[in-house]
């Protein structure tokens, strides 16, 4: 029951809402941010509950649909919840002058609970219709402001759409093989089906979970979008939505098919795992390198989104305890760094009146100082520097890649994780560093309700980097649904007999050199402050106006790289595109306009039917 | 006593009645399609269990006379027909003014009384000349608005429409030839009981399905309806894609599956559906200016794929058909109603100056979006049941040409999603251009918002909630369907019902 109720709230939270908009501005508000808070505590209350309901029958297909829960659903439902929850208290202050609010509210609202359906359909059919619901609706919200949003929406929906096709044929081939539609009992079908069978199926179905999770080379949609949406939405775009692709692709290959068909998938050495690894590999470095040279705020992150996927495919594939969990809790982390620093970019949006080019700003510590620690964790978060959550994720990946012997691999992430290192410093100094613009002399921090989403997910970020073992144990539970090797965790990282990792002893390590450092530098000489410009002069004369200049960062990189940064993908369903609409045009003139050809054309048709039905 | 008879004879009688009442004359078909409407809802339980069989002309028994036959399916259509015709019959009290009111609202019930007959007949004659009522009201009805494109596709449709009649007539010539009997059941009897394997009985068909396919808007039999459908008033656009059309295809499945129950001939239907589904979408994708022959042009697609679904031939092809049909009948007459008043607002027909017209209606844009969301096929919205049920059934089938099919009709649905996409993306979120462009004609709106008059919306609304209605809750429609389905499938039962023999 509670299932459904959590359902019907979510929905029915939307649409009322929707329509609380229409009496004052301030209910609407409430009701959005008590519909999303029930929502995360009702799903709060079914953890480690495995429920399994049916709520409808379809007449026609004779199908049941059933909505179930159990620790993946749970996993991605609580990420689903939480950041929504966020989000929409970041919404509050942030879109508070922007027009069509009851709109905006009831969109973000409906696309939240869209997505709560996908992750708690117990068959592939409601599992289908959720996604659906979940496609049209995004888009309606990524096209919102307007301009260029709308051709990023336009694309979008189109490649979403021939996903969500490829995935209707799949689930309408099962169904009219074993004339089911539940995952588990499809599950226990598929263990007999022959291998071409299971191919064509992981194949077309995973067609639909890479292109929603902009894996290389369908990721051409995504840096568009998540530049273009509102910011709040730009999070919840980047951390939950992007990450249905991973839930799908784990729910193909390991809840359907198993570990066991998945072995057999091969032809010499190529597998279709070997297959997705390559594909993570590239995407993890063309992404790092494009995101490095770009100038917008969101378009950093939104590339950086594109790249940190791959790290979770890295995990995911490798069915090792290891490569599983840290794919897992990769996927964890992202989403909470990624949404807090889109927070922080939408935050700098908001104060200085929707500026995205981050050459154009700079010295921003002084004025927005949590915003900064903010942005300086969440990068911290992004790169996997010790004692944030992505140090963990990535050692357990990066220990996969070691162990299981793929040196390639590992080279490509190790070459991501760099490339993510020059642009998070990137974006981190040309925004908060250097020499403050003097139209920015005045603009104040962050406004408190934009502020506390923002300190929360910075504190998640320290905690789960700090205690990896809460996350840990919620993903361990996943493991063990799938039967899967779980990963041994305690409180503070694993244990040694499952290659020792211990947080608390590197934050007190960390701690300890940090106190001899303040020792030593208390004993050195004391300290004079001196101002930024004097030493930045040493000296000599400052100009009044701008002297420091942060555009062409890394320009020898930049230009070793660029050429090779062509984005061949995305120029080739442009030139498809063309043609597609130069093709229809042409067909078009088949309707010429002349009767005389018309009646011609019925004439021939007769002709034809009766020659045929003559000689076959 | 409720007799199915009263659905032709009522709208037949009532548009005698409106050239009478000269300033009256416009509620006319609304009460006459109410009336309707009220008697095949209350004939749908008595139809289930048993379909009616009326016997017109002198009470001879069949087939020594004309009869009707009340069956699931074709009270189905009856009831569709009533249901779209008294939507846009309430639309147009609003929205036709001027011209010649009340030859429009004459010719208009012709039309239905037309249609109507076409889905109930039992005799082949006695269909075409219901099929002419049918032609020839529409033809001028397309020409109503009296300028030069209506006038120059009416008579492009007169010519093409009038080759088809005639193809007809040579068929059912071939066939009296043949047999001696015009009553369909007789006719279906003879032909598969005296197994006769002439090839006059192959030309026939050949002849019937021409003549279907140019009121039914197969390809190449279809140039008529882009021109018809937009230059059309929107009420008259509405009836002919939701209505006007099905009739054909209507006639099409009865000839192939009861008349001639051409098993064989099946795939090539499926094939001919395919390429009218995947010329109509890509013309409609080609088409960038023109909002109404866009509509058509998806129109004809969609014609294609509920001829590819009946030529599935299993129970579940014909069940996906009709419920297409159906869904297809009311998304398509509220996108061309919710446009109508679109395009009278702005004052051109052209996508571009629809852009930003959702604020300035937001209700008819609302409706024409999940109109557009409906045919796309998305849920939770009718068209993603009848799109799901063709589809599985095309794969249950199990036959590899028509998995190739369901797969280019999985493309079609991708080229579908671009070009409504296009036209969701100009009405909400482009910014709407200089208002001197959006007002060219006189009684333009000084406010903001200029929503359709009330009449004009409670239909368009009332479309829009079917819609979403059959969508969440397809069992509101499902079962009719499948008693239908099944009659449509069993031949047998109905010779046996009408001949009363065996």
């Amino acid at each position: 029951m509670i299932l459904i109720t959590i359902l019907l709230i979510a929905f029915g939270g939307a649409f009322v809402t929707y329509l609380a908009g229409k009496i004052s501005g301030k209910l609407r508000n409430i009701l959005a941010v008590l519909v999303s808070l029930a929502l995360v505590v009702l799903i709060s209350l079914i953890y480690r509950r495995e429920i399994s309901r049916e709520y409808y029958t379809l007449p026609f297909l004779n199908l049941k649909l059933i909505l179930m829960s159990n620790p993946l659903s749970w996993f991605f439902a609580i990420i689903i919840a939480g950041i929504g929850l966020l989000s929409i208290l970041y919404s509050l202050e942030y879109m508070k002058d922007k027009e069509r609010l009851d709109y905006y509210y009831f969109t973000l609202l409906f696309i939240n609970a869209s997505m709560l359906g996908t992750v708690i359909s117990g068959d592939l059919l409601s599992f289908f219709i959720f996604w659906e619901i979940m496609s049209w609706s995004t888009y309606l919200l990524i096209s919102y402001k307007g301009g260029k949003a709308i051709a990023a929406g336009l694309k979008y929906i189109i490649m979403s759409i021939i996903g969500s096709l490829a995935m209707l044929l799949v689930i309408i081939s099962l169904y009219s093989r074993y004339g089911t539609m539940e995952i588990s009992a499809i599950a226990s079908y598929m263990q007999t089906a022959s291998i071409g069978y299971t191919l064509f199926i992981l194949i077309t179905s995973s067609l639909s979970f890479v292109i929603i999770n902009a894996f290389w080379p369908l990721h051409t949609w995504l840096p568009d979008a998540h530049a273009e949406a509102v910011s709040p939405f730009s999070s919840v775009l980047s951390a939950v939505l992007v990450r249905k692709g991973i839930y799908g692709l784990y729910l193909f290959m390991y809840v359907i098919l198993g570990l066991n068909i998945l072995n057999k998938l091969h032809v010499g050495f190529i597998s279709f795992s070997s297959v997705l690894c390559g594909i993570g590999a590239v995407t993890i470095v063309f992404a790092a390198f494009t995101a490095l040279v770009q100038e917008d705020s969101k378009r950093i992150l939104a590339w950086s989104t594109v790249g940190q996927g791959g790290y979770m495919l890295l995990g995911i594939v490798f069915a090792t305890a290891s490569g599983m969990t840290g794919g897992m809790f990769h996927v964890l982390n992202h989403c909470i760094y990624i949404a807090l620093l889109f927070f922080v970019a939408g935050a700098i949006e908001h104060r200085t009146g929707g500026i995205r080019n981050i050459n154009e700003l700079g010295g921003l510590i002084k004025r927005m100082p949590v915003t900064f620690i903010a942005a300086l964790v969440g990068i911290s978060g992004l790169i996997g520097i010790p004692l944030t959550n992505g140090f963990v994720s990535k050692w357990l990946i990066y220990k996969t890649l070691i162990l299981g012997n793929h040196p390639f691999l590992a080279f490509a992430a190790f070459v991501g994780t760099w490339g993510t290192v020059l642009y998070g410093y990137k974006f981190i100094h040309n925004i908060f560093l250097g020499q403050l613009p003097e139209k920015y002399k005045h603009i104040k921090e962050a406004p408190l309700l934009m502020q506390l989403p923002m300190i929360l997910l910075t504190v998640t970020v320290i905690l789960f980097g700090v205690l990896p073992g809460i996350p840990l144990r919620v993903i361990s539970a996943i493991q063990r649904q799938v039967a899967l090797p779980p990963l041994q965790t305690t409180l503070f990282g694993i244990p040694k007999e499952a290659g020792e990792l211990n947080m608390i002893n590197v934050l007190f390590a960390i701690l300890i050199s940090c106190f001899i450092v303040w020792l030593l530098f208390r004993r050195a000489a004391k300290s004079v402050p001196v101002q930024q410009d004097d030493s930045y002069a040493a000296g000599s004369y400052v100009p009044k106006e701008k002297y420091h200049y942060t555009v062409n960062f890394y320009n020898p990189l930049s230009k070793m790289i660029t050429p090779y940064l062509r984005d061949v993908a995305s120029l080739f369903y442009l030139n498809i595109a063309r043609g597609t609409q130069r093709v229809c045009n042409i067909i078009r003139r088949v309707y010429v306009g002349e009767v005389g050809y018309y009646a011609m054309y019925i004439v021939l048709f007769l002709a034809f039917l009766i020659f045929i039905q003559m000689f076959f | 006593m409720l007799s199915p008879v009263l659905l032709i004879a009522i709208p037949l009688g009532f548009s005698f009645l409106a050239p009478l009442l000269k300033k009256g004359a416009k509620y006319i078909p609304p009460i006459a399609m109410l009336f309707n409407l009220i008697l095949s809802i209350l004939l749908v339980p008595q139809v289930m269990r048993k379909p009616i069989i009326v016997l017109l002309g002198g009470g001879w028994p069949p087939p020594f006379c004309i009869n009707l036959v009340a069956s699931p399916l074709g009270i189905l259509l009856a009831l569709l027909i009533s249901l779209v015709g008294f939507l846009v019959s309430i639309y147009a009290i609003a929205y036709i003014k001027e011209g010649a009111t009340e030859k429009y609202h004459t010719l208009y019930l012709l039309l239905l009384t037309g249609a109507t007959g076409i889905v109930l007949t039992g005799d082949i004659f006695n269909l075409f000349v219901f099929f002419e009522i049918l032609c020839i009201s529409s033809y001028a009805l397309v020409a109503y608005n009296g300028d030069k494109h209506g006038l120059e596709s009416a008579v492009k449709y007169l010519i093409q429409g009038s080759i088809g009649s005639s193809f007809i007539l040579i068929g059912i010539a071939l066939l009296y030839g043949l047999f001696g009997t015009l009553n369909m059941a007789d006719i279906a009897n003879n032909i598969s009981y005296h197994s006769l394997q002439s090839p006059t009985l192959y030309v026939a068909l050949a002849f019937f399905i021409t003549g279907f396919g140019v009121e039914g808007a197969i390809f190449p039999l279809n140039a008529w309806l882009p021109d018809a459908h937009s230059s059309a008033p929107s009420t008259i656009s509405a009836i002919l894609s939701g209505i006007a059309i099905k009739t054909g295809v209507y006639a099409i499945a009865r000839v192939t599956y009861t008349l001639f129950s051409a098993k064989g001939f099946m795939i090539f239907i499926a094939t001919i559906g395919i390429i009218t589904l995947l010329i109509g979408e890509m013309s409609a994708l080609g088409q960038k200016k023109d909002i109404k022959r866009m509509l058509a042009y998806s129109s004809i697609g969609q014609i294609g794929l509920i001829i590819f679904a009946f030529g599935i031939a299993t129970y579940y092809g014909i069940f996906g058909a009709l419920f297409q049909l159906v869904n297809h009948a009311l998304a398509k007459s509220l996108l061309f109603l919710a446009s109508g008043y679109m395009i009278y607002r702005v004052g051109s027909k052209e996508l571009s100056a629809f852009e930003g017209l959702g604020k300035k209606m937001p209700l008819s844009s609302l409706v024409f979006t999940i109109g557009a969301f409906s045919l796309i096929g998305l849920p939770p919205f009718a068209g993603f049941m009848s799109k799901i049920s063709i589809i599985s059934a095309g794969i249950k089938a199990n036959n590899t040409a028509l998995f190739v099919f369901v797969i280019i009709v999985l493309f079609a649905t991708i080229i579908e999603g671009c070009y409504f996409f296009r036209v969701v993306q100009n009405l909400y979120f482009k910014k709407s251009r200089d208002p001197a462009h959006n007002c060219v004609r006189d009684g333009c709106p000084t406010t903001q918002k200029s929503e359709m008059p009330i009449s004009a919306l409670i239909p368009i609304i009332i479309l829009a909630l079917l819609i979403v209605a059959i969508g969440i809750y397809p069992r509101l429609v499902t079962g009719i369907i499948e008693s239908a389905a099944i009659g449509l499938m069993d031949k047998v039962g109905y010779i046996h019902q009408i001949l009363g023999i065996f």
